[in-house]
């Protein structure tokens, strides 16, 4: 806003006061310039040099057995990709255990933000606990489901056991596997969105609830009105993050499962990890999982134009 | 805020079991005997509290009530460097991503500047790589500079995923914070004194929240401490484990390390959830 030539300012002095004030104060540009450059040249340095590597390595055919050769194949290894049976079927296996994995974190974040919102009795230890699954890593949490879910040591059988039926309940069956999956993935996802949510929440003004209870707002109408606004935005933030989250998942799934029985949970990246480490086809691998990063990133865009567009972040 | 109701109570409980179960599960399973372990159908309750494996993963022998005495792993030593190697690299990730990520996040939250969509996609670009078609490129990469088999190449690895993550979640906060910016011009704050100041103790609860995720980010990585570190001296805490599971199966011992990793991460959420819980944003406007 630098002051016009022309135009003469009735309050003189004051308008000086605030130039001197702009003159040592850093533009917009400048300050987000300071701050962001040197992480942009980092994160450029540390993942677009391994981006860079993967595009190459994905347009050569790369040999290991009777010496370490790596031809130029151009867009082969992409053709050849697309001519395989396996990655549509992950991608279908992907794309479900994201849906499957998305909805349901979502639904229990949410649940879980609102219930800890309210006063509770034991309220720290509730938190501390709801918040715990969390804090399992990936690793770990793989592990747990795999023993929950196993007919051997299962928690099905121990049940059935209890009952005196001498029967076994297999989850990891191919027919049910990308629901434990799943459900074991929003078990580590959600408490991670309830508490940005809370966070949230907490920034709600408690007058505001006064006077929905004073218009006499049912209970629905006051979520719709009063809550359900300053959330929007990260519903939307958080719905994208546990898309890409739940699409680039490895250890997990890879703990737990395999990519099986056979290759009935083999999701996109457990497709990648078998091409490039158990086949050693490196070429084909990385032209993979160039596939699964366009997925991912055209995921987060379709729920951008949809959704995030409309929400005005606050 | 209305009364709590037996609706709430049920609510309540039944996100306890949810949340618990998984847990549960296998830290009954750190407390089995070997006979328990292998037994038809599962136990439900551990009914003899066999304290053996958690010694034996710390590198004790343990003798029982009966007098049989049960030898330490021989993993111990793993799992011990492993847990230091882990506290150092996630506290070291968990400082630098908060240095780096705030002003950042703050940056691209409040302020409008040119390119500033392109580089927020860049950041995006970097949250949605997925790990296993970059495992090769960095293993190359370290290779040729050393950082293989380094906690520095591991915590380097650990910031390009904190840092962009970290900074997409606290972007969303800090955009509903209130405007205070043009206030804090006129009483004289520079844009640092602004940001630090007066944004980070309103963002307290949020900032919290994101040293916390880095910190579990670095504490649980397990794909690139397995290619980079596994076997070195700087091995981590999931990768150590990984050894009971693949090399010498012995579920109890497994069972024991993972409720080792959950214990810190466990008091981190425990003050964390005091932080959030406690913390309401302090209205400026009155």
């Amino acid at each position: 806003m630098a002051s016009e030539p022309g135009l003469v300012r009735p309050a003189a002095p004051l308008d000086r006061q605030a130039r001197t004030r702009r003159t040592r104060e850093l533009s917009d540009g400048h300050f987000a310039l300071l701050i962001g450059l040197p992480v942009i040249a980092f994160l450029i340095a540390v993942v677009g040099y391994p981006l860079i590597y993967s595009i190459w390595m994905s347009l050569h055919k790369i040999v290991f057995f009777g010496g370490y050769r790596a031809t130029f194949a151009g867009l082969d290894n992409y053709a050849s990709v697309l001519h395989d049976e396996q990655f549509w079927w992950s991608t279908w296996v992907t794309i479900r255990f994201t849906i499957e994995s998305v909805l349901l974190t979502m639904v229990l974040g949410l649940l879980i933000a609102l219930l800890l919102n309210r006063r509770l009795m034991l309220g720290g230890l509730i938190r501390t606990l709801i918040f715990l699954p969390w804090c399992v890593s990936l690793y770990g949490a793989g592990l747990m489901f795999a023993y929950l879910a196993r007919s051997q040591t299962g928690l099905g059988t121990a049940i059935l056991g209890l009952l005196g039926i001498d029967a076994t309940t297999d989850f990891l069956s191919g027919s049910s596997i990308i629901e434990v999956l799943a459900i074991g993935n929003a078990w580590t996802m959600a408490p991670l969105v309830a508490m940005f949510i809370l966070a949230n929440l907490k920034t709600i003004p408690t007058r505001l609830y006064d006077l929905a209870a004073i218009d006499r707002l049912s209970a629905f109408e006051t979520f719709r009105y009063v809550t359900l606004p300053p959330i929007r935005f990260s519903l939307f933030v958080f719905t994208s993050i546990t898309t890409v989250l739940s699409m680039k998942l490895f250890d997990f799934i890879f703990v737990l499962s395999g990519g099986g029985p056979g290759t009935a949970s083999a999701t996109l990246t457990y497709q990648v990890y078998k091409r490039s480490f158990k086949e050693l086809n490196l070429g084909l691998g990385s032209a993979m999982s160039f596939y699964l990063l366009f997925l991912i990133i055209g995921s987060t865009l379709l729920l951008f134009l949809l959704w995030g567009r409309k929400e005005k972040p606050l | 805020m209305r009364k709590s109701g037996p609706w709430l109570t049920l609510a309540t409980l039944l996100l306890l079991i949810w949340s618990i179960l998984p847990i549960y599960w296998m830290v009954r399973m750190a407390f089995l005997t070997p006979a328990e372990i292998t037994q038809f159908p599962p136990p439900i309750f551990p009914t003899r509290f066999n304290i053996a494996s958690f010694f034996n993963v710390l590198g004790f022998d343990h003798t029982l009530a009966d007098g049989t005495m049960v030898r330490a792993s021989g993993q111990a030593n793993q799992v011990l460097r492993g847990l230091v190697n882990s506290v150092i690299v996630a506290v070291i990730v968990t400082v630098i991503t908060l240095v780096i990520v705030v002003p950042l996040a703050y940056v691209f939250a409040r302020l409008e500047f040119r390119f500033k969509n392109l580089l927020l996609n860049a950041v995006l670009l970097a949250v949605a790589l997925p790990p296993v078609s970059t495992l090769i490129p960095f293993y190359a990469m370290f290779v040729q500079l050393k950082l293989a088999g380094t906690l520095t190449g591991l915590v380097l690895v650990d910031l390009t995923l904190t840092v962009p993550f970290v900074a997409w979640m606290l972007i969303g906060y800090f955009r509903n914070l209130p405007p205070v910016e043009r206030l804090a011009r006129i009483d004289g704050y520079s844009r640092f004194g602004t940001l630090f100041f007066l944004i980070v103790p309103m963002a307290k609860s949020g900032v919290a929240v994101a040293a916390v995720i880095a910190f579990l980010f670095a504490w649980n990585e397990f794909t690139f401490a397995l290619i980079l570190v596994n076997g070195t001296t700087a091995n981590t805490l999931p990768t150590a484990i990984s050894g009971f599971l693949f090399q010498n199966p012995q579920p109890s011992n497994l069972a024991a390390c993972i409720v080792l990793t959950i214990l810190p991460p466990g008091l981190v959420a425990y003050f964390l959830q005091r932080h959030v819980a406690e913390m309401s944003l302090v209205d400026p406007v009155r």
